[in-house]
């Protein structure tokens, strides 16, 4: 049996040592993961706006931000749904409160899209997104999820596109109730449960995903409500 | 080095992990990640790719220092080592196949904790030279990686009707009243699927619980 004072010599290096293998790693790579996730951002933008001509699964990464740089009008509002000048979404802070990033889709000059961030508790992690919007600030035009740590095959299914799609065309403004009604995921197929006006404000569920599901329901909910006094604006209903 | 590199005892240690002493069949370790990861091949190809990396350097590396660590702390140093192998693969996979790294980003840490490294460790690459332990972490982990592309294969088949994403089964069944099988996408369905090859591998190699 070695002595104490060896164990803990021995226990010091294996920390360092490690440490600053994992540093040194963390470091290296760090530029590379933050260029990936800017791009994923910037795709996932491009993906929830719907754009004319999709970008190709292959595109070069150079392409995708010139596509960006072209077609993306960056915009902060406040929680007056007002323009704050000289503000970028990518310099907002994390925590800071009443500040909205705004994503524009223009095609030659023309609006054609409004996309803005969601984020909310799922079941296992949190879920972050981007939100579409038609010109009308009234029906769905796209939905994606780029980050989150749901099951693969049941939750985890948030990010694949047949869950998308259900979004499309959906509404969030009730004509017949005149209110704000933003988009509800339910638990089985919302044609089945739902034989009135009132599904164009549902989606299907995903099977055995339901909390998943709740999430997603409330996130929208909360995000589509803080956006609503700029929304509000744009609607002619 | 007295003996060859690939000498006969050296292939079957390589045996051993893949079909003898399979981690999964036989020892019935790592479990938990083959319910977990399988719903999809692709992931788990990855996951079987990660484990097995990970399974043949912790050894090495684990064998190398196996005559300094001192015994009071030996799983912590094991632990740590693997950890750090698993946080680089990580940071790799985020550097370089983002995508990839995006889907996975929980099995790969899962790896830390999966049963077949540490259990190699201990049983193995503490009382053996590098060279063998790197047959063994490999075979190990190959053995771990078979049971688990079989395992991904059938339960993406048949719960979701895709292969690698694909689809696999014709519109026209589903035309016909074919529905994906919900229980193959939940854990309860690679258990019973588990049982089977359990069975069908012990029966072929002939080991039984009570001698």
């Amino acid at each position: 049996m070695k002595n104490n004072t060896y164990t803990f010599v021995f226990a010091i290096i294996v920390c360092v040592v490690c440490g600053v293998l994992l540093s040194a790693v963390s470091e290296g790579f760090r530029r590379q993961q933050e260029i990936n996730m800017d791009l994923d951002i910037k795709k996932n933008i491009l993906k929830a706006v719907r754009l004319k001509d999709p970008i190709a699964p292959k595109m070069k990464p150079g392409d995708i931000l010139k596509i960006y740089e072209e077609k993306i009008q960056e915009l902060v509002i406040d929680e007056n749904g007002n323009a704050i000048e000289g503000r970028r979404p990518s310099d907002l802070k994390e925590k800071e409160k009443g500040v909205y990033p705004l994503y524009i889709y223009k095609e030659s000059g023309e609006v054609m899209a409004y996309a803005f961030p969601i984020i909310g508790q799922g079941l296992w992690s949190t879920l972050y997104g981007y939100f579409s919007l038609e010109p009308d600030a009234v029906t769905v035009r796209g939905i994606t999820f780029y980050k989150h740590g749901e099951t693969p095959g049941l939750g985890g299914e948030i990010d694949k596109e047949w869950f998308q799609d259900n979004f499309r065309g959906k509404k969030i403004w009730s004509v017949k109730e005149k209110q704000l009604t933003p988009i509800g995921v339910v638990k089985g197929k919302a044609a089945d449960l739902f034989k009135d006006e009132r599904v164009e404000h549902k989606v299907d569920g995903i099977t055995a995903a339901t909390i998943t599901g709740s999430g997603v329901t409330e996130m929208l909910d909360k995000t589509i409500r803080a956006y609503e006094p700029f929304f509000s604006k744009l609607r002619k209903i | 080095m007295s003996e060859t590199l690939l000498s006969k005892k050296n292939r079957k240690i390589i045996k051993d992990g893949l079909w003898d002493a399979n981690p999964i069949t036989f020892q019935v370790l790592g479990i938990c990640s083959s319910l977990a990861v399988t719903t999809q091949l692709k992931t788990s190809i990855v996951m079987a790719l990660g484990l097995t990396f990970v399974t043949a350097m912790s050894n090495v590396v684990i064998s190398l220092m196996r005559n300094f660590i001192p015994s009071k702390i030996r799983i912590i140093v094991q632990l740590t080592v693997v950890s750090a192998l698993v946080i680089s693969i990580d940071q790799i996979l985020k550097a370089y196949v983002y995508d990839v790294s995006k889907q996975l980003s929980v099995f790969v840490g899962l790896i830390i904790t999966n049963c077949i490294v540490m259990g190699r460790l201990e049983a193995f690459a503490m009382s053996n030279p590098p060279w063998k332990s790197f047959l063994d972490g490999l075979g190990n982990g190959l053995g771990y990686s078979c049971v688990l592309i079989i395992l991904g294969i059938i339960r993406e088949i048949l719960g979701s009707g895709t292969l690698l994403g694909y689809h696999v089964i014709p519109q026209t069944w589903y035309a016909a009243g074919y529905v994906n099988n919900g229980m193959m996408v939940l854990a309860p369905g690679a258990f019973f699927l588990l049982g089977c090859i359990i069975w069908i591998q012990r029966s072929i190699s002939g080991y039984s619980e009570v001698k």
